[in-house]
């Protein structure tokens, strides 16, 4: 492993870039680009070392690249890899969904990514024309307004909360950061939530839930739902219902959390990619301590362990289970 | 026509004298999204809004469209027809948005078979539009046969001027209903001339998109493009871009089945990115992948859309530059395309 301490993250990945394209050693880099609108980022997909300066990274580079990647894609592949796209490809190798040898993974310490919807709820219908993060402010520009906001107070949830700014595993790390021990996780941001009653934890889901208009924008960001059918999508007979009702949202989502329980690795890309600003991570967050209570297990975090709902232990709890009298 | 105003105050005023005949639609914020939704309390409209996260569509094409209801009956099975729509009004939607009313009475009428339900909504609705005083850097309407203060499918307009309101009245249908409502009073004929003018430079503000100009024809010989590859390469396949769109109307047809023998048949909004929008019952799907699917949706919009009705399905709104979670921007492809066509022709 070839460790690069460099402070200027966004120009040592172009460089990194450039140079595994004109080595040859990948065919692909998958990283992030610059949007067309302030304070968005997309993928970018480049083979050309010439074009390696359209490559970016911010606090906008909010979703999950290990999406792009696949089994059966024979190509050699450089993927930018913040802490949990790296954690999503561990987890995916794990799950048999890739293959390591033609991926370069190219590790770098993130700070965490921009919670857009908390931002928008805050400027209003307003545009924003121009953003930048300087100081550990976002410093925002519309028509008729500018705006000044503490970034500490609009990073995602699941940013504070993570442990793994790096990939746990990496062919070239770019940063500042040696990988480092990570602290205990208190799950204390859980506390509000954990702490209302059955009735105010529906109402909550229910406000949340009730915006989703079932564009499956969070299945198709996650990389962790790589169903070639989707269960919502079984019309033979069909499965669940279909339609923007609360009723079928809140199955919807919540079996979906069931299916990445134990998988999910925290990336928060569902959130972010949400254009009706749900907030999915409380579903995330709650999943992530259920299965650290349970089973001592995060996932995409090393190649070798078991994930706990492939396997099966005798000692498994199971309290849940009604035995015969 | 007809011009009319009132004072920015007493707009519950005027939206409550319409809910005495009509059932209103206006712009409500909820959870920070502003969508069309029926106003049971004046108070609630919005209008100090850019345009809405879900396009007014909803109003004419809702989410979950009860087509009939049925109940078992013996051996037989009772169809319960859905109540008869009620007299509507669609207050403050935005000139673009409005376009969707002349696009879908082309396609829910095409052909042999009529929709009878979007059909005869549209007979009942009237539509009071908004003019836009602040277009969003992602809108191009005027790229798009459209403009911030469009006339063409809207009854009457209203354009924010100063603290007053100034309806104009564009149709003869608008005219009936303006004329109707007493809260209003004639318009300060010394502020129309202004009005007029500021409408025209709010107007020619808003950029001119490049690769619009007669993209139906540049797109005929682009099917099989290797463009395709590259712009639908980011694409994850979820339906914001579509669902969001003012014009997009493909749907599903379900039956919801009640244990107790009732039930309803029901159109819900689908989306051609979907793999499953396609999949016939022989298992054959014609479009497997990204590509063909992200394809269909910029042809259907600005190819067949012009070839089956003569107009461009999209409105310049912006919605799928803005919500598109990977960022995707068809302003991109309309410049790809431009770029094509011309090296082909030179």
């Amino acid at each position: 492993m070839v460790i690069n301490i460099i402070d200027d993250i966004e120009k040592s990945i172009r460089e990194t870039a450039k140079k595994l394209l004109e080595e040859k050693k990948v065919d692909l880099i998958i990283g992030y680009t610059k949007g067309s609108i302030p304070l968005r980022s997309g993928p970018c997909f480049i083979t050309d070392a010439s074009q390696t300066g359209m490559l970016v990274w911010n606090q906008s580079c909010d979703l999950n690249l290990a999406k792009y990647l696949a089994k059966n894609d024979d190509r050699k592949i450089g993927i930018i890899s913040k802490g949990c796209v790296g954690r999503a490809i561990v987890h995916l190798i794990v799950e048999k969904q890739l293959n390591k040898e033609n991926i370069t993974i190219i590790g770098i310490s993130c700070e965490g990514v921009l919670n857009r919807a908390k931002i928008m709820v805050e400027i209003g219908d307003k545009e924003i024309i121009e953003a930048n993060i300087e100081d550990n402010k976002i410093i925002i520009k519309g028509k008729d307004f500018n705006k000044t906001l503490p970034l500490q107070d609009y990073i995602n949830q699941l940013c504070i909360t993570c442990h793994y700014k790096i990939p746990p595993i990496s062919d070239i790390i770019i940063g500042n950061k040696k990988p480092e021990k990570p602290p205990k996780d208190d799950f204390k941001d859980l506390n509000e939530i954990e702490s209302k009653s059955s009735n105010d934890k529906m109402e909550y889901f229910k406000k949340e839930l009730n915006r989703c208009i079932r564009c499956y924008a969070c299945r198709e960001a996650c990389p962790m739902c790589y169903c070639s059918l989707c269960f919502i999508d079984q019309n033979k007979p069909v499965w669940f219902g279909k339609t923007a009702d609360i009723s079928d949202n809140f199955i919807f989502h919540m079996i979906r959390a069931f299916h990445v329980a134990g998988r999910c690795v925290s990336c928060g890309a569902c959130s972010s990619v949400c254009p009706m600003g749900i907030d999915l991570n409380f579903i995330t967050r709650k999943l992530e301590k259920i299965v650290k209570e349970r089973f001592d297990f995060e996932s995409g975090i090393n190649l070798e362990a078991p994930p706990p709902m492939g396997t099966h232990k005798f000692d498994d709890k199971q309290e849940f289970m009604i035995e015969e009298d | 026509m007809m011009q009319k105003m009132i004072s920015k105050e007493k707009i519950s005023d005027l939206i409550k004298e319409l809910q005495k005949e009509f059932k209103v639609f206006g712009p409500v914020k909820e959870e920070g999204v502003v969508l069309f939704k029926e106003i049971t309390d004046a108070k609630e409209i919005c209008l100090d809004y850019s345009n809405s996260k879900i396009p007014a569509k909803s109003v004419l094409f809702p989410m979950i469209d009860t087509l009939f209801s049925y109940k078992k009956e013996g051996k037989g099975v009772k169809i319960i027809e859905n109540p008869p729509y009620e007299k509507t009004v669609i207050f403050g939607i935005r000139p673009c948005d409005s376009m969707v009313f002349s696009l879908f009475k082309n396609f829910f009428s095409f052909g042999k078979y009529k929709d009878p339900l979007v059909l005869n909504r549209l007979k009942n609705i009237t539509i009071i539009g908004m003019g836009c005083l602040e277009p969003r850097t992602t809108c191009f309407c005027t790229s798009v046969n459209g403009g911030p203060f469009n006339k063409e499918s809207v009854d009457v307009l209203i354009t924010e001027f100063k603290d007053n309101y100034y309806l104009e009245s564009i149709t003869d249908k608008g005219e009936a209903l303006i004329k109707k409502i007493k809260s209003l009073t004639d318009a300060d004929k010394g502020d129309l001339a202004k009005i007029e003018k500021l409408q025209k430079d709010i107007e020619s503000a808003i950029p001119v998109i490049e690769g619009l100009d007669g993209i139906y024809t540049k797109l005929d010989g682009l099917f099989d493009h290797p463009m395709w590859k590259m712009e639908s390469q980011g694409c994850i396949g979820c339906g914001s871009c579509t669902y969001l769109c003012p014009t997009c109307h493909c749907f599903d047809v379900l039956d919801e089945n009640k244990q107790d023998g009732s039930g309803r048949r029901i159109r819900i909004w689908d989306t051609c990115q979907f793999p499953l929008f396609t999949l016939e019952t022989s298992g054959h799907n014609p479009r497997t992948t990204k590509l063909p699917r992200v394809r269909q949706r910029i042809f259907h919009k600005f190819n067949y859309y012009p070839k089956n009705y003569n107009i461009i399905g999209c409105v310049g709104c912006g919605r799928c530059i803005i919500n598109c979670p990977v960022s995707s921007d068809i302003r991109n492809i309309f410049i790809s395309v431009e770029n094509i066509s011309s090296k082909t022709e030179g």
